[in-house]
């Protein structure tokens, strides 16, 4: 999965929330699934093949690995349960005593936060703890991407300024006692939900600043980290002065980064590892789903947050044009790039939004069911030709897809240029402004569920600039600019219809996307491994609760 | 010896210099913009700019490795990784011991195994016992260390169960959470890394102790020696490993200096937290400075080995020295 660059400033009804935190309220406790109690004890033993923690500073920190890290350690003002299915995917009030008392004027949000909480190190979680997390995110001495992805700057009063380095302390928050209060600069329905990242969880109001990002820091969740040797292990033991409701099943996680895929599934599968945070090889899905069955004990197939997609570059030739955007929607075959990644690994799509997200309605409007060459060129209007240059990166399996495409593509009449790019290089070529392809290879994951993270974040034509750009289609239009703002404007139920019929007008009346994998998470565990509770928000389980004792 | 010293050190130092120049030119001046790639994936151009001048490249190439040269001598500075800040001292110093457990342990190994199984092979050329250990030189040079680590792990490690199938432990006072450390664990870890380099190295070192013993069992001396009653051990020991192994301490200084940069396939196999993993995810990453400070560090390897070899081969051989 990709990390994302920009995030919205706006997203879902607080009014929804709400109505779900209510029964939220006192979620999380050591019980597992279907009421068993889980085992305590024992040390949860965690592989994460071909990748390590960027960084353990909350931060800096901006991956899905780190993130699904940082949940067990992180105490945040909102936050996920772990509970399985759409459950997990509400937020609760955490550290908050309730959600947020906000203004009649939807510009103040008002925060109070629970007596009695305490840091790893034993000091008292106060409002100074969450006011510390957004500095830290905002300041220029932290060198942070991720609130200025996000544009925390401009939504909270006095966030540029900070982050120009003009003031000291962001004048729009305000941290007295247990009060905590945050100024906007406009309502925006998404804050609350934008406090539920991992970004804004309690740190100790004297957290130095770090541009290379502070290895261990006291925390306030379930867990705390106790030590990290990058590119070796990272270590978590539990918070002892954690009292909340939250699993704290295994005594300590001790992660071990870099190791070898294949290797890693057979410590797993000998139980010398518990599990590979980098999923089993794909090859190994089928196999694996044969011998120890679907969702039983051992292997676990869930759906993502993720979208993968082909972008159709719009601001050229051939793909200007909506007719032969619509050709390559019937043209590419997508259970054959499906099938590509292995069994259980997504399921086709050919719209931007993902089940599960707040408007979401399966609408199959293209080719879902294989490639349809000839109705694509009936919808092309008109014979097809020239060269099409299809960018992806030099992997294996993006390679092996861009010729399935290269193939589909030459059937309606196209030649083909391959592009392949290093993947570390890949995006960053891909949203520079003006960069050499047609037809391009992307993935997006929600930072949070709601619409807009997909649809405005991704194709919205103002925010193209002239680098790091996410809008990989390049497309620009008046018309849809106007109608992702008015939909960004709702809540509720009205928010959620406007963008489900804003989903079916892009890929009806734009089709900027080849859209073609819901993507899947798919995890095996050691025999001795119970209680796995699985997160579509962190695309992975929860750690906290996964029992070895 | 003195100026063979001087002269081999002096060699040493043009050396590193003509590596550092070339490796600064490959990874900087080639591939992509480093500023870029040091900012992160949302910087404007303005942090892009900022970062350039933060890292002076705006200036002329050959001020910027002065200065890369100047920072590395005088300072022992590798710089800091693109990706997460660390010092790239720190991430050498971390997986160079990983490495050197790998490339030493693996060399007592496949040394064990090639100097008995070539002069053996050498001495009853033909025999079953030769040509046994000829299809395990082909093997061995045939099959890819992957494979044969996959295999390894596979068979020794799940199927018996006899070691574990990945990963390591430290010599010396493990980390915290490691969930073992000490020799005896460090040597249970590191038995499969060590046998997949024995495979692959040991088949290289028999064919050459073979075909060297050889050489020098027809040469004149070891006939002159045998003809003056010399004992058979005493022609062996004396005159025909002490000839026959030159070569082989060149070659193995050369391979030993190599492989401390990083057994790439070995460590990624086994989980090895080397500098040959180190460099994949450097790789991976674009993380310049790290791949750059594991090549310096490399570089400085071979150089030092092939300066002791060149010392050792004097010891050994006086005509070396006088010439």
């Amino acid at each position: 999965m990709r990390k994302k660059f920009v995030l919205p400033a706006v997203l879902a009804a607080i009014g929804a929330l709400l109505l779900v935190a209510s029964a939220y309220a006192s979620t999380g406790s050591s019980s597992g699934v279907a009421g068993k109690v889980a085992k305590k004890g024992g040390t949860l033993k965690v592989n994460v093949s071909n990748g390590d923690f960027t960084f353990s500073d909350p931060g800096l920190a901006y991956d899905t690995l780190s993130w699904s890290m940082l949940y067990t350690t992180q105490m945040l003002l909102v936050n996920f349960p772990e509970k399985p299915g759409q459950a997990g995917g509400q937020l609760y009030p955490e550290a908050a005593t309730a959600f947020p008392v906000v203004s009649k004027d939807g510009k103040t949000y008002a925060f109070t936060i629970r007596p009695g909480l305490k840091f790893s190190d034993g000091s008292p979680v106060t409002a100074a703890a969450f006011q510390r997390a957004i500095e830290r995110n905002l300041s220029p001495k932290m060198g942070s991407p991720v609130g200025v992805n996000v544009q925390v700057q401009k939504l909270i009063i006095g966030g540029e300024d900070f982050l120009a380095g003009k003031t000291q302390k962001i004048s729009g928050v305000s941290a007295k006692g247990l009060k905590l209060t945050i100024k906007l600069t406009k309502p925006n329905p998404t804050f609350v939900s934008i406090m539920g990242m991992q970004w804004f969880g309690a740190v100790k109001p004297d957290t130095p600043y770090s541009t290379a990002g502070l290895n261990t820091t006291p925390s306030a969740g379930p867990y705390t980290i106790k030590s990290r040797d990058a590119g070796r292990n990272l270590v978590e033991v539990r918070n002892p002065y954690y009292k909340g409701t939250r699993p704290a099943n295994p005594d300590q996680i001790v992660w071990t980064v870099n190791t070898d895929s294949d290797q890693s599934l057979l410590q797993v599968k000998a139980g010398q590892a518990d599990i590979d945070a980098s999923q089993p090889p794909a090859a190994q899905y089928a196999a694996l789903g044969d011998q120890f069955g679907l969702n039983k004990k051992q292997f676990f197939v869930g759906p993502t947050s993720c979208i993968l997609y082909y972008a159709l570059n719009t601001s050229r030739a051939p793909f200007n044009s909506l007719a032969v955007r619509k050709a390559a929607n019937w043209a590419l075959d997508r259970p054959a790039l499906l099938r590509l990644s292995g069994k259980y690994s997504g399921s086709r799509s050919d719209q931007v939004l993902v089940p599960g997200v707040p408007g979401y309605k399966r609408y199959d409007i293209y080719a879902i069911k294989g490639a349809d060459v000839a109705k694509a060129k009936k919808v092309a209007g008109k014979p097809l030709s020239g060269t099409v240059t299809v960018f992806h990166s030099t992997s294996a399996s993006q390679t092996a897809r861009a010729q399935v495409i290269e193939y589909n593509l030459k059937q309606i009449g196209f030649d083909t240029k391959d592009r392949p790019v290093p993947g570390g290089l890949y995006y960053k070529t891909l949203g520079t402004k003006g960069a050499d392809f047609d037809v391009a290879y992307a993935g997006w994951c929600a930072d949070f569920f709601d619409p807009f993270d997909y649809i405005n974040v991704n194709l919205d034509g103002r925010s193209i600039q002239d680098a790091n750009n996410v809008n990989f289609a390049y497309l620009n239009s008046a018309k849809l600019n106007a109608a992702m703002d008015k939909a960004a404007s709702l809540s509720g139920a009205a928010r959620a219809t406007a963008y489900q019929k804003l989903d079916l007008t892009i890929m009806r009346d734009y089709a900027p996307w080849v859209s073609y994998n819901n993507l899947n998470s798919v995890y095996f565990v050691a025999p001795r491994v119970s209680n796995f509770i699985y997160s579509a928000y962190f695309t992975s389980p929860d750690y906290n609760a996964l029992a070895v004792g | 010896m003195f100026y063979f010293l001087v002269r081999r050190t002096l060699w040493a130092v043009a050396l590193f210099i003509a590596a550092t120049v070339i490796t600064y030119l490959i990874f900087y001046i080639i591939p992509a913009d480093p500023a870029k790639l040091a900012c992160g994936r949302a910087c404007t151009q303005q942090d892009v700019d900022r970062v350039r001048h933060f890292l002076h490249l705006d200036q002329p190439v050959w001020r910027q490795y002065l200065r890369f040269l100047w920072r590395l001598v005088y300072h022992q500075d590798l710089g800091r990784s693109f990706v997460n800040q660390q010092s790239v001292n720190q991430i050498v110093a971390g997986g160079a011991p990983v490495t050197a457990s790998l490339v030493f342990g693996g060399a007592v190994f496949w040394l064990l195994l090639s100097i008995p199984a070539g002069i053996y092979s050498a001495l009853k050329p033909r025999s079953i016992a030769d040509r046994a250990s000829m299809t395990f030189v082909l093997f061995g040079i045939s099959a890819h260390p992957v494979w044969i680590g996959l295999i390894l792990g596979y068979l020794v490690g799940f199927r018996l169960g006899w070691t574990p199938i990945a990963g390591y432990c430290d010599f010396f006072s493990p980390s915290f959470g490691s969930s073992c450390g000490g020799p005896v664990q460090w040597a249970y870890h590191m038995v499969l890394p060590w046998l997949t380099f024995m495979v692959l190295f040991a088949a290289l070192y028999v064919r050459l102790i073979r075909a060297n013993v050889m050489e020098t069992l027809s040469e004149d001396y070891v006939r002159t020696a045998r003809a003056k009653g010399a004992s058979e051990p005493r022609v062996m020991v004396q005159h025909v490993m002490r000839n026959s192994m030159l070569p082989v301490v060149t070659i193995l200084g050369m391979d030993i200096g190599l492989a401390l940069g990083g057994a790439i396939f070995t460590e990624s196999i086994f989980s090895l937290p080397g500098l040959g993993r180190r460099v994949i995810q450097a790789y991976n990453n674009n993380d310049l400075p790290v791949i750059v400070g594991i090549v310096v560090f490399s570089t400085i390897a071979i150089i030092l080995f092939n300066l002791i070899v060149d010392l050792l081969y004097a010891f050994l051989d006086p005509r070396i020295r006088l010439s």
